[in-house]
């Protein structure tokens, strides 16, 4: 009896010591979940649906390149763009399926996930907000696309001095992102010899546009700045021209999405976004462009290439980690960025600032009803 | 000049909310089901009427035809299979809110899943301002709006005033019990209630479809100020929801004179907060709460 417990003990131990090792095998090289958090419903799902394309599509080249030794997937959940729901999904995909990065999108969701994200170490990736100050949220938090910043710095000199567009009216988006350009705005105007004559915010849920066309026309500006996103974004745009407003646009890369390019009273409107050139003969670049217009019949935009990017970045992450027999935790994915000073993405390579955020040289589009065509191109 | 553009904007969309006010605040007031979901109905009238025209490039008409089949359809199957149901087992005002409400938020994902999630609009040179007067700019779609509302709301008051139906609706309100007192079924007519009232959404929807754009969430706005109209117009009033409707559009255009636009929906709620304080009741409704 005494040899049988005995026996037995041993075959426990044995048992557990083969299940850890086979467990500690898995966390270097097996299947990996990582995490989205996008907006899958409400008035800005459209962008989940974006983001997500440019997501899956990096996740397939990475399985098929077997890249990770194992398969990588993609838990999303639903932000609906509202910080409290990104709460809630953080929280589940950090204390439920303990994923150790995840897809991060709008400025105001970026900001309430952050501090989850250096609380339990998490690597979180920003590919779609661009308030400034998502630049300083911690060194867990990663941004891949350039921040409005950049972008609001890109647009004013081209708009000031070869558009002579002097008096610009801004109608912004009141949370992080509208109240971050509209300071950008303020700053960067005046010594380029502009002037912010107008700054109307808007709640994000607003649908009507026709008085505050009206208080447009009165200020008479020279171009109108659009600092909102989503389907408000293109609300504002057909209700101001409904309304009689004949004056430009402008924005930022979230013009950058099917719904507004195909609109026809956006025609005319410029946007700033990261310089990518879409014919690059770079084999990331071509295989991305390649495989999207097959797959999706369309070309991709700026923000399907930073999700792609954000996914490739962590591909190439994981599977330095492993090969160097390194768990992939949110941690060790920290040093290796860290170590790696140049990642090879879509749009060429990419190195990112102390504060994790990528900067990369802008273009200003116009948006011409065939597909957009690229007005100019500023430095980094 | 601002002024007289903002007051013109006003008038229009106040007769949109009025018309969509009188649809939620005629059934509440009738059968006493809050009708969360009568911005369903709203929306999906709005996205039959853009597949139908936009889509199907069917005539306008059967787009309208569409939408008006659509959104009864949706209003009175509602009722049948939800609402008598729950009241049926349970009968909770609380029970019969929150499957409302569950029924909003699934409508508006089926939305999204079968007409995109993205913002949509009907091309239409109706929607196009013309300069009536230096800096002022008004669209067909006002006049359009405008005549609509006066006549939808026309022909409900005859209909409630000369009707034995509309006679039995006005009943069925007040006293459920007489109602099948006299032989008539209060079942049946909150079925017509229902229908009446999905109506009443239907040329808001379809006018905004052209004026201002569609996505899914667009119901949640539509509730919000059919809920705030009914409470200051006086629950039970439909006259007073019309002019609730009226008045919060037009508020929320004025107070564009002298606030920044990201007051606008709070000035709806601020005219809200001003009547459950100093007229309860609201513009028409009886002097106590009933």
């Amino acid at each position: 009896m005494t040899k049988l417990s005995k026996a037995f003990k041993l075959g426990v131990i044995a048992c557990a010591l083969a299940a850890s090792a086979a467990a500690s095998t898995a966390s270097y090289a097996a299947d990996v979940t990582i995490g989205a958090l996008f907006p899958l419903s409400g008035p800005n799902a459209s962008y989940g649906d974006i983001f997500g394309s440019g997501a899956n599509l990096a996740a397939e080249h990475i399985n098929a390149d077997n890249l990770l030794g194992g398969k990588l997937s993609i838990q999303y959940e639903d932000s609906q763009a509202l910080p409290q729901q990104g709460v809630i999904g953080m929280n589940k995909l950090v204390n439920v399926q303990k994923v150790p990065y995840v897809l991060s999108a709008f400025t105001g969701v970026s900001k309430a996930i952050s501090t989850i994200a250096t609380r339990t170490r998490t690597v979180a990736v920003n590919g779609g907000g661009v308030g400034p100050d998502l630049a300083e949220l911690g060194q867990y938090f990663w941004n891949i696309i350039p921040l409005a910043n950049y972008e609001v710095r890109a647009i004013i000199p081209y708009l000031v001095n070869e558009r002579k567009m002097k008096n610009f009216v801004l109608v912004y988006v009141d949370d992080p992102l509208g109240q971050a350009i509209r300071k950008e705005l303020e700053g960067a105007l005046p010594p380029a010899g502009g002037k912010l004559v107008e700054a109307l915010s808007v709640p994000a849920t607003a649908q009507q546009f026709g008085g505050i066309a009206a208080r447009v026309r009165a200020a008479n500006p020279d171009v109108i700045y659009v600092a909102s996103y989503g389907s408000q974004q293109s609300q504002i745009v057909k209700q101001f021209r409904d309304n009689g407003i004949k004056q430009p646009f402008a924005s930022y890369t979230a013009f950058s999405i099917p719904e507004i390019n195909a609109q026809p009273e956006a025609a005319g409107s410029m946007y700033t976004s990261q310089n990518i050139d879409w014919n690059s003969q770079d084999p990331v670049t071509k295989r991305f462009v390649d495989d999207y217009k097959k797959k999706y019949n369309k070309m991709p935009t700026a923000y399907i290439a930073n999700y792609y990017n954000a996914v490739r970045m962590f591909g190439l992450l994981a599977q330095q980690l492993i090969k160097k027999g390194q768990p992939v935790t949110g941690e060790n994915l920290l040093k290796q960025r860290v170590e790696t000073k140049t990642f090879d993405l879509v749009g060429g390579k990419v190195s990112f600032a102390e504060n994790g955020t990528v900067t990369m040289p802008m273009q200003i589009n116009e948006i011409d009803g065939k597909g957009g065509k690229v007005l100019s191109t500023s430095a980094k | 000049m601002l002024l007289l553009q903002l007051l013109i904007n006003g008038i229009q969309v106040g007769a949109l909310y009025a018309l969509i006010a009188v649809g939620f605040s005629l059934i509440f007031g009738s059968t006493r089901i809050f009708h969360f979901a009568h911005g369903s109905a709203f929306t999906i009238a709005a996205y039959v009427f853009y597949d139908l025209l936009a889509i199907a490039q069917l005539h306008w008409t059967i787009a309208v035809l569409g939408a008006a089949a659509a959104a009864i359809l949706f209003g009175v199957a509602l009722n049948r299979f939800v609402y008598i149901p729950i009241q049926k087992h349970e009968g909770s005002f609380f029970t019969v809110f929150v499957a409302s409400f569950g029924v909003g938020i699934v409508v508006q994902n089926l939305c999204g899943m079968l007409f995109g999630r993205s913002f949509v609009a009907v091309s239409t040179p109706l929607s196009r301002s013309v300069e009536l007067m230096p800096g002022l700019y008004v669209s067909p779609l006002a006049g359009i709006a405008i005549a609509i509302a006066v006549l939808f709301f026309f022909a409900l008051q005859m209909f409630l005033m000369r009707t034995h139906t509309g006679m039995a609706m006005r009943a069925l309100s007040e006293n459920p019990e007489l109602v099948r007192a006299y032989g008539l079924s209060p079942r049946r007519l909150s079925m017509t209630v229902f229908a009446l009232g999905s109506l009443l959404a239907v040329p808001a929807a379809v006018l905004s479809a052209a004026g201002s754009g569609l996505n899914p969430a667009i119901g949640h706005h539509v509730m919000l100020i059919s809920l705030a109209a009914t409470i200051v117009g006086g629950v039970g009033s439909l006259r007073g929801a019309a002019c609730a409707g009226l008045l919060l559009g037009l508020a929320e255009n004025l107070a564009l004179a002298w606030f920044e636009p990201q007051w606008s929906e709070a000035i709806t709620f601020i005219v809200l907060f001003l009547f459950i304080l100093f007229r309860p009741s609201g513009f028409f409704g009886r002097a106590t709460a009933s």
